[in-house]
């Protein structure tokens, strides 16, 4: 994180033609992740500043999808609920690539075609993981990743926000004696950077709360608002103008 | 969850197991062992639920206590209650004590009683007429504040900022009149490090910094540095050490 270029968030919004009200919405929704916004003293006081690259990308991204309106309305709906269970069609995430039978059986979910074919943002996130690592785990291994994930959002209740800043990697280990050599493997979720002993051979790592975004967005950019069905929280938005 | 779910009422001392339920009241002393779901918890006894707390609708008009997060559709509260864990709920109102241990994300929040944040506020339309004390940020897209007390935040965002006494200019009348004679007896206001907003207007407000596009500082604030794009305006009666157009 220390070599990248800060960029202030007057400069940011300077930059990106947007507005403080913007940012601020687009945080709350969960478009911008927490850990970008780096609180800094500076001599005119507290100052935010944003990884310049990350940030401006991202605001790119916000600012391409159909408008603000389509994507506050999907952001709500996406990570509003990050909780709760918000159900994700299957078809979307083969839309996306996002699921295959395969990958499915290693994570352990089963599809019930005669149900309502959905899945939580949570599986999502698992899959999406899954599916990185798959470049370079075998399969129990991906068995394991999908355990030891599971357990973890598991420990940290109804929140995915636990996946903030951390970061799964997969290690492997070669022992041998005696004629006969083995590898283990071993799944560690962990903050920040990983010091292992040398022995230890990193071969995959990902970003969980990078992911978690990329999940939101990307079913942001193919859900249609109509398919979203929280029509509810919609309508009791809009009648909260004249609440007092 | 079953089709068929119970309701319960404790008037006098019980304890229940978690489990999804269909009502609970507790108007004696209760408490919840596990995590609760139902549709409806009413507390106007003494209340504790000992797990995570999933409602659609939640009252606390005595004292409620909730050992984890608390998710509902509307969350009242005019007695005391606390809640450990994370608070997500569509709509909140405070007519009494809450005292919040960490985040709470709401669509709408309106605070006539105290409010305790250990995190973060998060919300789209957030009132106050109160007095709050949030250890975090404070972010809506309104932000509409009457302090009525002492009313704090590390950082205060959003698009829109108005902060006023009462009867300063919309309460007009006796009630206004009344109001601001009481509001200023109490000597309700406003601090905060930090103040960000493309529109803000405040009065009786103590921050270090405010940046923002159109900024308007009302009468008995104190700030230490301004920063706006766009326009300017300081009461007499306030106190602006720098200010500069960026």
């Amino acid at each position: 994180m220390e070599d990248e270029h800060l960029i202030s968030k007057k400069d940011v919004l300077e930059k990106m033609g947007i507005s403080y009200g913007q940012l601020y919405r687009w945080k709350r929704k969960g478009l911008i992740p927490e850990i970008w916004f780096i609180r800094r003293s500076t001599f005119t006081g507290q100052e935010t500043f944003f990884p310049e690259d990350k940030i401006v990308e991202r605001i790119e991204r916000i600012k391409n999808m159909k408008g603000e309106h389509a994507l506050d309305d999907l952001a709500d709906v996406i990570s509003e609920h990050v909780n709760a269970k918000i159900q994700i069609a299957f078809g979307k995430l083969k839309h996306l690539g996002w699921f295959d039978e395969e990958l499915g059986r290693a994570a352990g979910i089963v599809i019930v075609e005669n149900k309502d074919g959905t899945l939580s943002l949570r599986d999502a996130l698992r899959l999406a993981v899954l599916k990185k690592l798959r470049r370079s785990a075998r399969d129990e291994e991906i068995a394991l990743a999908s355990r030891t994930l599971d357990g973890a959002i598991d420990k940290a209740g109804i929140d995915l926000t636990v996946v903030e800043g951390k970061t799964l990697h997969l290690l492997r280990k070669q022992l041998s004696g005696g004629g006969i050599s083995a590898e283990i493997s071993v799944i560690v979720i962990a903050m920040g950077e990983l010091v292992v002993d040398p022995e230890l051979r990193r071969v995959d790592s990902v970003d969980l709360a990078g992911m978690l975004q990329q999940v939101k967005l990307d079913l942001a950019a193919c859900c249609a608002p109509e398919d979203v069905n929280d029509e509810s929280s919609r309508n009791q938005k809009d009648g909260r103008e004249e609440h007092e | 969850m079953s089709e068929e779910r119970k309701s319960v009422s404790m008037s006098g001392a019980g304890v229940i197991a978690g489990g999804s339920y269909s009502r609970v009241s507790i108007s004696g002393a209760g408490k919840i062992n596990g995590d609760l779901y139902a549709e409806e918890l009413k507390m106007s006894g003494a209340g504790k639920v000992d797990g995570h707390c999933e409602v659609v609708q939640l009252t606390v008009s005595g004292t409620g206590k909730f050992s984890k997060a608390v998710i509902a559709d509307e969350m009242k509260v005019s007695g005391v209650a606390k809640v450990d864990g994370l608070v997500k709920v569509k709509e909140l109102k405070c007519s009494g004590t809450f005292r919040a241990g960490e985040n709470i994300s709401s669509e709408y929040v309106k605070v006539s009683g105290q409010l305790h944040v250990g995190g973060d506020l998060e919300a789209e339309i957030f009132r106050a007429s109160g007095g709050f004390d949030i250890r975090g940020l404070l972010t809506a897209d309104r932000i509409e504040i009457h302090p009525g007390g002492r009313c704090r935040a590390q950082e205060i965002g959003g698009a829109k900022i108005d902060v006023r006494r009462y009867g300063s200019r919309d309460h007009a009348g006796v009630l206004g009149s009344l109001m601001r004679a009481l509001s200023s007896a109490w000597g309700g206001e406003v601090e905060a490090d930090l103040i960000e907003g493309d529109e803000i207007y405040l009065e009786n407000t103590s921050a270090d910094v405010v940046r923002g596009k159109q900024i308007q500082i009302g009468p008995n604030c104190k700030i230490k540095l301004i920063e706006y794009s766009e326009s300017l305006t300081v009461h007499d009666d306030s106190d602006v050490e720098k200010q500069t157009k960026i």
